[in-house]
């Protein structure tokens, strides 16, 4: 220790030199203490939320009058279930390819390698950070009082608000694009339109779709809630059915409503996998419906393409071969072309409105201003947004750890055998299959109004995303410190806690915070359907046409989201 | 430069298609490109040698305007460089050809459409797509992959192709600008020493039968000496060497270059090389 660089310390016993000190980086100290303070405050949250074993047996006695008055299922006929699907479907579609189409621009402008300058990337940031806050039931009500009724405000929350994502991951896909291309493009003496579309775009265009897609299925479980704000479809039909006590019918509907939800997520699953070549990661049920079968067809099939050699004939070189390959394309473009052009016949779309709905905008934008607290007191506002914060970080702690467990068991190289990691992956299937709303309303009617149903409900659905980015992030940490330290005689439980987990900490802590800034945006809405915290109030500001409370509540939870999102990514990128 | 010009036709002197004078260039501290005065007359086939990090591809990248000079002029086909801008530019751009050590294909998109991609400075608006492109430019871009011996891969994906073949439908890309001027970066670089003979041969054979100015950055001098008219070295940025190939040895070459590293003591590499051909000879 002759050339250490640390001085021996006076005082000190000099035969030794002092252990090196850790090194101390105070903004790895600063979001510690963050993260401290965000679990201590979930801890006291889940404490407060009144959620105990007792009250849960409590309930049971609920559940069991409550499926007592149910009596049985009854579904609607069939003409009208055809209608209800189709309408779902139709309006979500379009509104997911309204929000595709946005995307692109915003996208273009937030990517930091095609953004014009600073200014324009901060627009599109802005624009992507501003459509995913603002929830899309807020936007519907918004856009029912500038339409005539009809599809078109359910289509433009979903087309708006979808943006945020869509163009976010777009933008992060453009940014880990190969710039070689779009440099040879730009040699070619090709414009900046021409370098995107030529050089950028047939690269990004697979995770362009896949997230489309992706962005598809969660719309088409969030349309649920948006019926309870009056947009057309199975989730009104459900809302009403509620409504009016019947609940036999209103289960129909939500049976008919998962159903489709599974049935779209196989769709989707198999248009990413033979589409763009994206073998499904077991993120769905869908994707473990397609993997199977696919995993059937390969081993049946021995995939020979063969390039048939043509003459020099330049002319007849100019017609392309039809090769399987082209084919396969050319009949995918064209089914989703129907089933776009569908979608959009469908909702059956008052176009005039789209030229009328200018001359509304100032007067029902008047309506919204200035902000007010309506009839309550500011302090009840502000106590129900802390309570769904409270709500959202309950759910994550209960989601973190339960997930910890059961993403652990569904690790391959922390299971203790292949049967208990299979075991433990169908189960966080089961769980991401069950969509969290139409279990929120079950617990709401089951147990009665109130934060206990939402943070069930949303910590449950957290498991099936945290369960499974968990024991995924186990199973992709680096396996030689796993082996070197198996090789020095630890036991498994040694091997997870000094090898596995130190690795997978910062992917976890991370997935952890996605899940909050999740749950945050969904417990706004569980509030809709009475979930406890500032939805209902929402809901009532807007149901009694008190607009200016809805956008005091829309500010306040705008702010709520972003600051929780900033601190998330802050945390995430210390801790990377 | 007190070396005669030998171009591909000696006897018509003409202006130079290229005319480098004074040129700098800094990235922040660091030196790219000092004093560099070159000038090379249509139909030349040129070799840029040095080594990597000399500033080979900084002078490439100013000669089609993808770089701005820090100090010094930069004429190429009679127009100063670093004036044109927008539309001008790409106009500049569109007559001079660029080929990558990486290629540069677009992946995902066919062969044929990256040869049509060459063609996209004469077009208005984005392409996307084979339709998106007239008949006669798929026509002509039919020809020039025939020519480079790949029209059967036509419509392969780009990505699908060995490392040869992707570059010899960059030289179509490039042929489809119908260039003036042709600007090779290391071209055979990441490709095994086959294709590297078959692309370099490709390039020499278009280059005669089109009458192109070619600049062409090579590392390996014996590459350099049998392929060029003309040899210009790069070290540091510095322009240590311009003479023509004719009747000049490895040994020589490797004598002045030797002796200017090794006046620096700096590069090892160097006198490996220099020594291994030394003996070669």
């Amino acid at each position: 220790m002759t050339g250490s660089p640390i001085p021996a310390v006076a005082g000190r016993s000099d035969t030794a030199a002092p252990a090196p000190r850790h090194p101390v980086a105070l903004d790895r100290v600063a979001a510690g203490i963050s993260l401290t303070a965000l679990v201590v405050v979930a801890i006291v949250a889940l404490g407060n939320s009144g959620i105990s074993i007792t009250s849960f047996f409590d309930s049971q006695d609920n559940a069991a009058r409550f499926f007592h008055r149910v009596g049985a299922l009854t579904f609607p006929d069939l003409p009208e279930t055809v209608h209800l699907v189709g309408l779902t479907v139709g309006l979500v579609l379009t509104g997911t390819l309204l929000a595709a189409v946005l995307s692109v621009p915003v996208a273009y402008l937030a990517a930091s390698n095609t953004t014009p300058g600073p200014g324009w990337r901060a627009v599109g940031r802005f624009i992507s950070v501003m459509t995913r806050a603002v929830p899309d039931v807020v936007l519907a009500m918004v856009f029912a009082l500038i339409f005539s009724l009809g599809t078109l405000p359910g289509i433009c929350a979903i087309g708006i608000h979808s943006v945020g994502m869509i163009s976010k991951l777009f933008a992060d896909a453009i940014e880990q694009i190969d710039e070689g291309p779009r440099r040879a493009i730009r040699a070619v003496g090709g414009s900046t339109v021409q370098q995107f579309v030529s050089g950028i775009l047939p690269q990004v265009l697979p995770s362009w779709v896949a997230t489309v897609l992706h962005r598809n299925d969660i719309n088409l479980r969030g349309s649920v809630v948006l019926g309870y704000v009056g947009v057309a479809g199975l989730g009104l039909a459900m809302s009403q059915s509620f409504q009016e006590l019947a609940y036999g019918e209103g289960l129909g509907y939500a049976v008919i409503i998962f159903a489709l939800c599974v049935v779209m997520e196989i769709v989707s699953s198999t248009v990413r996998s033979s589409m763009l070549g994206i073998v499904p990661t077991r993120r769905t049920m869908g994707d473990w419906v397609v993997r199977t079968v696919i995993r059937g067809r390969a081993a049946a099939t021995t995939s020979t393409t063969t390039v048939p050699s043509r003459s020099a004939e330049l002319a007849t070189a100019l017609r392309r071969p039809w090769t399987r390959e082209r084919i396969r394309n050319t009949v995918w473009l064209w089914l989703a072309v129907v089933i776009a052009i569908g979608g959009v016949l469908v909702c059956d779309i008052q176009w005039g409105d789209i030229l009328t709905v200018w001359a509304h905008i100032p007067e029902t934008a008047a309506k919204f201003w200035p902000p007010s607290w309506g009839a309550y007191d500011a302090g009840i506002i502000f106590g129900a947004v802390g309570q769904t914060i409270a709500i959202a970080l309950s759910a994550t702690l209960l989601s973190l750890v339960l997930s910890l467990v059961i993403g652990s068991l569904a690790a391959r190289n922390v299971a203790p055998s292949p049967v208990v990691r299979h075991t433990f992956r169908f189960v966080l299937l089961i769980i991401r299959g069950i969509p969290e709303l139409i279990l929120a309303i079950l617990l709401i009617i089951i147990s009665g109004l109130g934060p206990q149903a939402g943070i069930i409900a949303l910590a449950f659905g957290g498991i099936g995303l945290l369960g499974k980015l968990i024991a995924d992030s186990l199973e992709e940490v680096n396996p030689g410190p796993e082996r070197a330290l198996r090789a020095t005689g630890a036991s498994r439980w040694q091997v997870f806690s000094s090898a596995t987990v130190p690795q997978g900490a910062p992917a976890m802590i991370g997935h952890s915070l996605y899940l909050l800034d999740t749950n945050l945006r969904a417990a706004t809405i569980l509030g809709i359907v009475g979930g406890g915290g500032v939805g209902y109030y929402l809901l009532n500001a807007s149901q009694a046409s008190v607009y200016q409370l809805v956008t005091s509540i829309t500010l306040l939870t705008l702010v709520t989201v972003v600051v929780v999102e900033a601190l998330a990514v802050w945390i995430r990128r210390v801790f990377r | 430069m007190t070396n005669p010009p030998v171009s591909a036709n000696p006897a018509t002197p003409r202006h130079p298609i290229v005319e480098i004078s004074g040129l700098n260039k800094d990235f922040g501290q660091v030196v790219a490109l000092r004093d560099v005065t070159l000038s090379v007359k249509p139909g030349e086939i040129v070799v840029l040698l040095g080594l990597s990090g000399s500033g080979k591809s900084t002078l490439l990248r100013h000669v089609d305007g993808l770089d701005t000079p820090t100090g010094g002029s930069v004429r190429v086909l009679g127009r100063e460089v670093s004036t044109l801008r927008g539309r001008q530019l790409r106009k500049l751009r569109q007559d001079i050809g660029f080929v990558f050590q990486q290629f540069e294909l677009v992946p995902s998109l066919t062969v044929l459409e990256n040869v049509l991609i060459g063609s996209l400075a004469t077009l208005r608006g984005p392409r996307l797509g084979l339709w998106s492109y007239p008949r006669r430019l798929k026509l002509a871009a039919l020809g020039h992959l025939d020519r480079v011996g790949l029209l059967e891969r036509a419509y392969q994906r780009a990505d699908t192709l060995s490392g040869g073949q992707q570059q010899r439908v960059a030289i179509a890309r490039a042929l489809m600008q119908n260039p003036k001027i042709l600007l090779a970066d290391e071209p055979v670089a990441s490709l095994d020493p086959e294709s590297s003979e078959q692309v370099m041969a490709l390039i020499r054979d278009i280059a005669l039968d089109e009458g192109l100015t070619v600049l062409c950055s090579l590392h390996q001098v014996d590459l350099a000496l049998s392929w060029g008219d003309r040899v210009v070295g790069l070290r540091h940025g510095e322009l240590v060497l311009d003479t023509p190939t004719e009747g000049l040895t490895k040994a020589e070459v490797m004598a002045i270059y030797g002796r200017v590293t090794t006046s620096t003591g700096a590069l090892e590499v160097i006198e490996r090389e220099l020594l291994s051909t030394v003996s070669m000879a």
